[in-house]
């Protein structure tokens, strides 16, 4: 993406940022994946017996991992999975379609880890899941034929194999 | 995300998802949302917020065991940097 993109779109995530009115005006003049149906399943058990996971799309990752892929326009469907118990400074966002600079001085601001280790602690929840996933919202494209057909479907199998009985998702 | 959110829920795990996009979620139809007039950036709030973070973290997870209509969009309506969360 040239320098010329780049400066339009750190404008937009400004403008977006500092008017929701705006958003909701670029919201409405686009399309989106209409969906049929919707997708239900009942909580088995109370939250307080439960195991309850967390997904992101807002492009959360460990430093240590590749950072998710910015020069393409249509995004990057792939996804991060890193432990729950994980150290807070070894996180970092990649994603420059939304202002993360508050997530980036507290991650609870995105992925609440330490909120829902209190509500563990509380004995509001049951269990934690051991996995945190996490993409990068910003998904258009042929990328999105990945994103249903590949990597949604396998982040969902991975959540039901480690026990995962509840799923809280945050986007940007 | 309410695409990913679709997929999780027809694997059969019960779903609740932030959203700052009433519109979009009304098209894409995830089983539950809850959705605050934030900033993109800011499904939890503010950066060191903990009970406004507790709260919302709270108000959603409520929804895997109160909500009963699939697509139903639960608005707590806490203004942006106005509401106090005690």
């Amino acid at each position: 993406m040239g320098k010329l993109d780049d400066l339009k779109n750190t404008l937009l995530v400004q403008a977006f940022k500092h008017s929701p009115w705006l958003a909701e005006r670029w919201a409405r003049s686009h399309q989106f994946v209409e969906g049929k149906g919707i997708p239900w399943t009942p909580l088995r058990k109370p939250l307080r017996e439960s195991c309850v996971a967390m997904v992101t799309t807002a492009g959360v990752h460990l430093k240590s991992q590749p950072p998710f892929n910015m020069e393409d326009p249509d995004g990057d469907a792939t996804f991060r999975a890193f432990p729950t118990q994980v150290e807070k400074g070894d996180l970092t966002i990649t994603h420059k379609y939304y202002d993360h600079s508050a997530a980036d001085r507290d991650i609870n601001v995105v992925l609440p880890v330490d909120r829902l280790q209190e509500l563990k602690d509380k004995g509001i929840i049951g269990e934690i899941a051991p996995t945190l996933y996490s993409f990068m919202g910003h998904i258009d494209g042929p990328h999105l034929e990945t994103l249903m057909e590949e990597t949604a479907p396998e982040v969902a199998d991975r959540l039901v194999r480690e026990g995962a009985e509840a799923v809280f998702l945050t986007p940007t | 995300m309410g695409l990913i959110q679709r997929t999780i829920e027809a694997k059969g795990i019960p779903t609740v998802g932030i959203t700052l996009q009433k519109e979009v979620t009304e098209q894409v139809k995830p089983a539950r949302a809850l959705y605050l007039r934030y900033p993109f950036g800011h499904p939890l709030g503010e950066a060191f917020h903990v009970n406004q973070q507790r709260t919302i973290l709270l108000e959603a997870l409520k929804g895997l065991e109160t909500i009963r209509n699939p697509g139903t969009i639960l608005e707590p309506g806490y203004a942006w940097r106005r509401h106090r969360f005690d």
